[in-house]
């Protein structure tokens, strides 16, 4: 694994993303971008549906990623890209094409095609960054957003379950699944980098985990430390799948056992979307950890 | 009067060869030899058998190029303007409410400038369910930043699709092409067609030569979030790329023709005497039905003519002005409708002819495939006699 030292001169170097552009401080989105384009030492071609991501780059002339991005249409990602790909192919390139998409992009409507792309393995690197919303759009719910999440669509707080799409594609038996965290960066970094080189040829999916300030109602300096939470608490267990067979990576393996995770109300306590849900919903939370923990120990 | 170009080509036609060719089959052979990269596609009667060609070419080694068999028509235009971003030359074919459930990429190759070039095969909308033939699909992609061509026979449709790529990749031009054929009619009836040869179109039809592309040693952003001023200039640069295609369009064809001897006409095709009493106005077969319905009626001592529109976007205002002098009156037989108003060939007449006093009637013929015959078209002129002229 990189250092934090080589991580920080690597990024440097590789600049993925230009000094100011457009996203929220504190957006955990941008930086996912920046260690994942970083890993892949800028040789990609992104494609990024409408997202917060179609923002952030700036607008016309005045652009801020280092790196060629082909904006499109909410659902088409995964076929651009596999277009792309194609052509990549014929003419010897190695460069990683990479789908850069939101949850919402990736569990709802652009779901099927993104299953479609998996399905004829294409060679294609799926990054799904998961800020658990329609961010671009002033957050409303995603199939990805999880249980109690107030959005402007559930302001109860969400009743059911989020749709785990890292699983979903373990389902697809897709060659390597990992789960990341925007908190994690050196551990995100060494997922992209095996996703681009061991597995490259095949399709590929990282799902990151990637705190949005204001749709999270969090406080901007705590964005790296929920992603923290996220991790100690159990909530977001970090994982690698080859072949469908799973690993835990370092930074989670401990938190397999439930009595060291911290408790989660440190984990829903600093942040608004989860503030005055229904008790009845935070029992389902933390019931919904243990759970999750025990599906994937199946794949052990 | 011909070239020595045009000698060495005729060699290069074998025009003692014939075929019993579908206009499915037409088309993807036309394709076949324009030596597509990249395929997208996705199954709609009636285009399903273009799709099927190109995947059984890319299949048995005949054609070097990647066939994606897509899971919807919305990615198969998606995975086409990638390759087509990616700088390889593409194609895919549809239909009805394939092209329905494909608009909204439709109009992002469009508007996005990636000159695709597909196989339209005009087919009805349900519901009801009609898998018959007639314009409203192509209708609905009127605004996209699509060139629309419309073939009267397979021959034709052969000859548009080489054309098309031509046309569509044109550095003045830069836009997607439509090349339609009427479902049933044309796609699934066997006629003859010469083909043309491979030589013959790597001669015609120079390798794609893209103006930007994906690269990740040149860094470039495609359809980053676009400020008023610079949107208005871009859609600004759209409409003069579609005047300039008119000229473009007109000038591939007369190189066809001359190389090929198959003039298929230009913006238009005109068809019978100088000038006439009636000018009968239809796309697709329905202008062919109505040429061999003006041969019927003059004989009989009347006198009518075609104008067969064949490029639908750009539409041929200067040309329909040019020409409509030569006519009394002008007859549109339609086969969509623009519910709530006139029919959209209607619409294009009109605004055409703004400021003249040519009469302009206009009937729906042919939709969700009704069959029209060169007889009830003569009836319809006959009828047009009768009214006030
Ligand atoms: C077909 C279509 N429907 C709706 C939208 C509006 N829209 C743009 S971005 C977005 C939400 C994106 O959510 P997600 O994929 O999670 O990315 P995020 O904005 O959270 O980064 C929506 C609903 C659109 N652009 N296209
Ligand atoms: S809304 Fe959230 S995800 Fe979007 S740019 Fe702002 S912080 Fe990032
Ligand atoms: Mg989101």
């Amino acid at each position: 694994m990189v250092s934090t030292k080589e991580l920080v001169n690597i990024e440097l170097e590789v600049k993925a993303i230009e000094k100011g552009n457009l996203a929220c401080p504190g957006c955990q989105l941008n930086l996912s971008f920046k260690h994942a384009l970083s890993a892949l030492k800028g040789d990609a071609i992104v494609v990024v549906p409408a997202c917060c991501t179609s923002v952030i780059q700036g607008a016309g002339q005045g652009y801020g990623m280092h790196v060629p991005i082909f904006n499109t249409a909410f659902a088409s990602a995964p076929p651009v890209a596999s277009g792309i790909a194609r052509k990549l192919k014929r003419d010897g390139k190695k460069t990683t094409v990479v789908v850069w998409a939101g949850d919402g992009g990736t569990a709802d409507i652009g779901f099927g095609s993104m299953s479609g792309a998996a399905e004829r393995d294409e060679n294609i690197l799926y990054v799904m960054y998961d800020n658990q919303g329609y961010q671009n759009t002033g957050n409303q719910k995603s199939g990805a957003t999880p249980r109690g999440a107030k959005t402007s669509t559930t302001p109860h707080g969400k009743k059911s379950r989020r749709k785990d799409i890292a699983r979903m594609m373990m389902a697809q038996e897709v060659s390597y699944v990992a789960t990341a965290n925007a908190s994690y960066p050196q551990d995100l970094f060494a997922k992209i980098e095996r996703a681009a080189t061991e597995f490259a040829g095949h399709f590929r999916f990282i799902q990151i985990y990637s705190p949005c300030p204001p749709g999270w109602n969090i406080d901007t300096k705590d964005s790296v430390l929920v992603g923290e939470l996220a991790n100690n608490t159990g909530y977001w267990p970090l994982y690698e799948a080859v072949n469908g067979k799973l690993e835990f990576s370092r930074p989670s393996r401990r938190f397999n056992d439930p009595a060291k995770r911290k408790p989660l109300a440190d984990y829903l306590k600093i942040q608004g979307r989860f503030r005055n849900i229904d008790p009845e919903i935070v029992k389902q939370m933390e019931e919904d950890i243990e759970h999750e923990w025990s599906i994937l120990r199946k794949f052990m | 009067m011909k070239s020595s170009r045009y000698q060495e080509e005729i060699l290069m036609l074998d025009f003692s060869k014939v075929e019993i060719w579908t206009g499915n089959q037409a088309i993807a052979e036309a394709a076949i030899l324009s030596r597509p990269e990249v395929i997208a596609a996705y199954p709609i009667t009636p285009s399903t058998p273009i799709i099927e060609a190109l995947s059984s070419a890319v299949e048995n080694g005949r054609l070097d190029a990647e066939f994606i068999a897509v899971e919807s028509e919305h990615a198969a235009m998606s995975g086409v303007m990638g390759g087509s971003a990616a700088g390889a030359r593409t194609f895919t074919a549809t239909a009805s409410q394939g092209l329905l459930y494909m608009m909204e990429m439709i109009y992002w190759a469009g508007y996005g400038r990636l000159p695709i070039v597909i196989g339209l095969v005009n087919r009805s909308l349900a519901p009801g369910w009609s898998i018959w033939v007639d314009h409203q699909d192509a209708y609905s992609m009127r605004d996209a930043g699509w060139l629309q061509i419309f073939a009267k026979n397979n021959q034709e449709a052969h000859d548009l699709t080489v054309q098309a790529f031509k046309v569509a990749e044109n550095h003045g031009v830069y836009l997607p092409m439509a090349v339609n054929i009427d479902g049933f009619v044309l796609s699934h009836v066997a006629g003859q067609v010469q083909p043309l040869t491979q030589k013959f179109v790597d001669d015609f039809l120079p390798s794609f030569n893209p103006i930007f592309k994906l690269d990740s040693s040149d860094p470039v952003s495609f359809g980053a979030l676009t400020l008023p001023d610079d949107y208005q200039m871009l859609r600004k640069d759209l409409e003069d790329s579609f005047q300039r295609a008119k000229k473009v369009i007109t000038d591939v064809s007369k190189e066809f023709a001359e190389l090929t001897g198959r003039d298929w006409g230009d913006l238009i095709e005109v068809y019978g005497p100088e000038s006439a009493d009636i000018a009968v106005v239809a796309m697709g077969t329905l202008a062919e039905e109505a040429e061999e319905a003006v041969d019927e009626l003059n004989k009989r001592g009347k006198n009518v003519g075609v104008v067969r529109i064949r490029s639908f976007r750009p539409f041929p205002t200067e040309r329909i002005r040019e020409v409509a002098k030569n006519y009394d009156k002008i007859l549109i037989i339609d086969r969509g409708q623009s519910f709530g108003s006139a029919t959209p060939l209607t619409l294009e007449f009109k605004n055409a002819l703004y400021g003249t006093d040519i009469p302009i009637v206009t009937r729906v013929m042919g939709t969700g495939g009704k069959d029209v015959d060169y007889s009830e078209i003569m009836a319809v002129i006959e009828e047009v006699y009768k009214e006030e002229m």
